[in-house]
């Protein structure tokens, strides 16, 4: 039987940047085309390439809440990078591809499920705007994200935290060293999510052993326990031993044999800013990892094994030990979190917007459901660098939602619109896959 | 007066133009051994009874090349291949001779991996032993350096004086190396014995007392001389497509319709497409045995559907072609084709109506069915096949790669308005499948030889390509392969590589005997990037290409 060919949606936005010298520029992919190109990769029979398409809005309403609306936060740029990831998954889903890469920018995993503006390059998250489109589309139910990513995937964390048929799994540079600053061991999901969100903190100078010993002993096994239907990557570039903006030690075989041992599904491109000696090396590495074509023969021009030895793998392994400890029991405390008793779970915090220099108090509330994962409330407030200030209530009802907690999610949508004091409601009813959101002020419902 | 051979499969067509008349046709079968025979017979029976002196062109568009390369006829020709690190060795599968040596660039022009002398001279030896003279030589990214190319070429020069060495980036400095390769390879393989046959054709033109210039048709449907064609042999591969291309839009006198170009030949069909007046290229270059090369070709499909194709039954299902046994039987043929199906059913009166419904009655018999309804199924079958292989083409055009925000929200959208039907089947078969795709079908009295007049009133084009990077201070420039030192480069912007760019074109349509052409080129590529490196720009780099695009010679003004 004839293999199926790997999937390439090459999108460089050639014509996109957030500001000229910003490490999110028109340049980032150039040396990666001129190296794909020049290498003739795209000919290959193994490897079919996509056109880019436009996501609609109601695909980003499927994920986020966008305030005031959706066309406030997002460029031409972001629906396309977000469309992109839909056409993998289409190929994949219509079984065109035996897997796919997204390689697009701009970028979306610091984007959290309340978008008010910017933070860390992204503005709408890809990946989950992917899954649940997967979901909706494919009646897909189980699958696992793992941010390869240096810098921790606290917005893809912050989407999946409640879900418990979303594993997702992060390591990146320690987050006490590097942006976000968050990503910490202790950060294992929502109260009926426990365990089905993994960080693993490395520390600074990891390389290529550190990173495959936490691929083999932590996240393959918790995979494998885990059964997803699709595992996507979160492939970030910038643990790479060039990056600018970070200090590890990866190459592009290690990423390469990465993607091998991984095998995702579907692999979404993240950050990455060594733009000319890491890229456009790393992004062959992935390619050919996924498409199965020898990639012994691939390495940076300057690489030299010999200069990189791994001195935190004793650290490493503790790591591993406590998180794998801590994915065993995720059963009993959820069972432990639901006999609570409690309606509700609240947590306070606050969003910093690096990008945008916005600050977000969110109120959140889970409902702790003894049928399902819950649905969830956020309340949130925000002033806009155009100096709007704007209070939002929000409620997302998840696709395996019980009917129940459906219900009771609907006649809150409908009473919070009647009693007023904030700007906007929102209603994501990812069961009728139908997004609505309320303008207080002008009495006014849009529905998506 | 203009004379246009144009060399097919089958036949070789041949017309004598005068102010848009064709004052002499001439036709001969196309003997594959020995082309250059055939062409002399047609260009005879042209001259014959014609003043030489008032010719002022002759275009040929031969197939001696594509032969040659599908034949596998050339010498033993090898392939020294520097690929650096990337895709595994087996991936290059271009030639069978290919010779791995050390010696890499990268896309800045950065060495990455010096060439080994010792290595080198070794592999010299090896050639020499094995006694292959001709050599092909192509390094990853030399289109952004090629001094590796140039040290393997000048070591060649020096230890091996017999061999002829063609280096990649002399041939195109054009992205993809196994493209780049290939192309290199194919043009050292073909190199002798197409210079061989110019060799042959500027003797034959001589004794003729033609004193006009003789050009040769490329794949992207414009001309070139004789002279500049003899370093670039693969430039007219697929020249057959390209001279149908031209004709339909010789005919329409490209009034900026969209339109689909059908040359019903006896054994095939090429279709091309024309977008708001311009011919659309293969955006991978032209593909020959299977393998891509960096020829600028026209998108053409063919498929092995001609007006003489021949029906026979499979089992319960028609069988129509691929091949075809003489011509269709209205014409005196021994077989039911294509052509005379329509002619029964849509009763066309083309050549003897009879003998149509003679050959074909057999056929609908043995599978049971009246002569009306067989010949229907035949027309359905033909149509449809015709018509899926159209909207394949849409398709594939739409779903062509994007890399910028703009060219996705400004989706192409395609509204075809016309059918130009041309070959000598076109007749028969076209107005149906107009009337199917509810589109205006155009057919003109020189339908028939569109080729050989497209060829003979196609005008020279030329396509120039600048990359510069400040940084680096380099820049290439193509056709040619040059490479140098940006000289003043610190504050050279867009509009200054734009002006080298086009001084560069001027200067070589000069050279090349086309500088009337130049000042109708247009740019058909303009980028640039800042190369930003912490917070401070250091360079930038520009991407230029500009274009003498497919037209049409002064002379001709539009066929009668």
């Amino acid at each position: 039987m004839k293999t199926k060919p790997t999937g390439l949606l090459f999108f460089p936005a050639f014509d996109w940047a957030i500001s000229p010298t910003h490490p999110e520029r028109e340049e980032r992919l150039l040396y990666t085309r001129d190296q794909l190109f020049e290498e003739g990769i795209m000919d290959l029979p193994q490897i079919k390439e996509y056109k880019p398409n436009l996501a609609e809005a109601r695909d980003i309403a499927r994920v986020h809440f966008c305030v005031p609306d959706v066309a406030a936060q997002i460029t031409e740029a972001h629906l396309i990078s977000a469309g992109s990831t839909l056409v993998i998954a289409d190929a994949l889903m219509q079984g065109e591809i035996k897997n796919g890469f997204a390689l697009v920018r701009p970028p979306g995993h610091h984007s959290m499920m309340v978008s008010h503006g910017n933070r860390g390059f992204c503005n709408i998250n890809n990946e989950a705007i992917m899954i649940e489109y997967l979901r909706q589309k494919y009646k897909i139910k189980r699958l696992a994200v793992v941010d390869t990513d240096v810098h921790h995937g606290d917005g893809t964390q912050n989407i999946f935290w409640h879900d418990p048929e979303v594993l997702f799994i992060s390591f990146h540079q320690d987050g006490r060293t590097l942006y976000p600053g968050t990503g910490f061991m202790d950060e294992l999901g929502g109260p009926l999510a426990y365990g089905t969100n993994i960080n693993i903190p490395l520390p600074p100078r990891t390389t290529d052993i550190g990173i495959h010993y936490v691929l083999e002993h932590l996240v393959m096994p918790v995979l494998k326990e885990y059964q997803p239907e699709l595992i996507i990557n979160s492939a970030g570039q910038d643990n790479h031993y060039t990056d600018p903006l970070a200090d590890m030690r990866f190459s592009a075989q290690g990423y390469a044999r990465l993607n091998e041992i991984l095998a995702p599904d579907i692999a979404v491109l993240e950050g990455g800013y060594s733009v000319e000696t890491a890229l456009p090396y790393v992004n062959m590495g992935i390619i050919m990892a996924m498409a199965g074509i020898d990639y012994s023969h691939l390495r940076e021009p300057d690489y030299d094994p010999a200069r990189f030895k791994e001195q935190n793998l004793e650290t490493i392994k503790k790591i591993v030990k406590t998180q794998l400890q801590a994915f065993q029991n995720r059963e009993e405390t959820v069972q432990k979190n639901r006999s609570r008793g409690q309606e509700f779970d609240t947590i306070y915090k606050n969003i910093y917007y690096d990008t945008d220099y916005i600050s977000e108090d969110q109120t959140e509330r889970l409902r702790l459901c003894p049928n399902c994962g819950g649905f969830r409330v956020i309340l949130s407030s925000a002033q806009h660098r155009n100096g709007k200030y704007y209070d939002v209530y929000c409620i997302s009802i998840p696709s395996y939602c019980c009917s129940d907690c459906h219900e009771q999610a609907v006649d809150m949508y409908q009473q919070m619109c009647g009693k007023g004091g904030y700007n906007f409601i929102y209603l994501q009813d990812r069961i009728n896959d139908q997004h609505k959101s309320f303008d207080s002020k002008a009495e006014k419902e849009t529905v998506l | 007066m203009l004379i246009g051979i144009d060399v097919g499969g089958t036949f070789t067509d041949g017309v004598l133009l005068d102010k848009g008349s064709i004052k002499v046709f001439a036709k001969e079968a196309t003997d594959e051994q020995n082309l250059s025979v055939t062409l002399l017979k047609v260009l005879d029976k042209l001259l014959e009874d014609q003043d030489a002196a008032k010719i002022s062109r002759v275009v040929l568009s031969t197939t001696l090349v594509t032969n040659l390369i599908v034949t596998d006829s050339g010498p033993r020709t090898a392939l020294i291949l520097m690929p650096g690190f990337g895709l595994p060795y087996e991936s290059y599968d271009q030639a069978p001779d290919t010779y791995f040596l050390k010696g890499c660039m990268d896309f800045r022009g950065n060495e990455i991996l010096p060439p080994d002398q010792d290595e080198i001279r070794t592999a010299i030896q090896k050639l020499k032993e094995l006694d292959i003279r001709d050599i092909a030589v192509a390094g990853k990214f030399s289109n952004r350096n090629q001094q590796h190319e140039l040290l393997i070429q000048t070591l060649l020069n020096k230890y091996y004086p017999q061999a002829s060495v063609i280096i990649s980036s002399h041939i195109s400095q054009q992205l993809n190396f196994p493209r780049r390769a290939f192309t290199a390879y194919l043009t050292a393989k073909t190199s002798k014995k197409w210079n061989q046959f110019i060799d042959h054709m500027q003797q034959a033109i001589q004794e003729r007392h033609i004193k006009a210039p003789i050009h040769i048709l490329k794949a992207d449907g414009g001309t070139m001389t004789l002279e500049t064609a003899r370093a670039v042999p693969c430039e007219t591969i697929l020249s057959g497509p390209a001279a149908s291309t031209m004709g339909g839009m010789a005919l329409t006198m490209n009034d900026g319709k969209n339109s689909v170009v059908l040359d019903v030949g006896g054994t095939t069909t090429d279709i091309s497409l024309i977008i708001a007046g311009q011919p659309l290229y293969a955006s991978q270059g032209a593909k020959i045995n299977q393998k891509l090369t960096h020829i600028k070709s026209f998108a053409v499909k063919s498929i092995a559907l001609g007006g003489d194709s021949v029906l026979s039954t499979e089992g319960n299902e028609i069988r129509i072609g691929p091949e075809r046994k003489g011509a269709a039987a209205c014409f005196g043929g021994e077989f039911a084709t294509v052509t005379d199906a329509f002619n029964f059913l849509f009763k066309m009166n083309i050549g003897d109506p009879g003998l149509s419904a003679d050959n074909l009655s057999p056929i609908a018999a043995e599978m049971k069915l009246p002569l009306p309804e067989f010949c229907q199924l035949v027309v359905d079958k033909t149509i449809n096949r015709l018509k899926e292989t159209i909207n394949g083409m849409f398709k594939e055009w739409e779903q062509e790669p994007a890399y910028r925000v703009w060219e996705i929200i400004n989706r192409r959208t395609f509204h075809l308005d016309r059918l130009i039907g041309i070959g000598a089947a076109a007749e028969a078969i076209l107005p149906k499948l107009a009337e199917e795709l509810k589109i205006e079908c155009f057919l003109h009295k020189y339908s028939p030889v569109a080729n050989a007049l497209g060829s003979a009133a196609a005008r020279p084009t030329l396509t120039v390509n600048m990359h510069a990077d400040t940084q680096a201070g380099l820049f290439t420039i193509d056709p040619g392969g040059n490479q140098g030192k940006l000289s003043h480069n610190r504050n050279l912007q867009l509009e200054d590589v734009k002006e080298i760019t086009r001084q560069y074109l001027q200067d070589l349509a000069a050279e090349r005997g086309m500088g009337s052409y130049a000042s109708e080129a247009q740019f058909t590529r303009e980028e640039q990037f800042n190369v930003i490196r912490g917070w401070d720009r250091l360079g930038k780099l520009f991407e230029v290409g500009m274009q003498i695009t497919p037209g049409f010679i002064a002379e001709f003004k539009g066929a009668d």
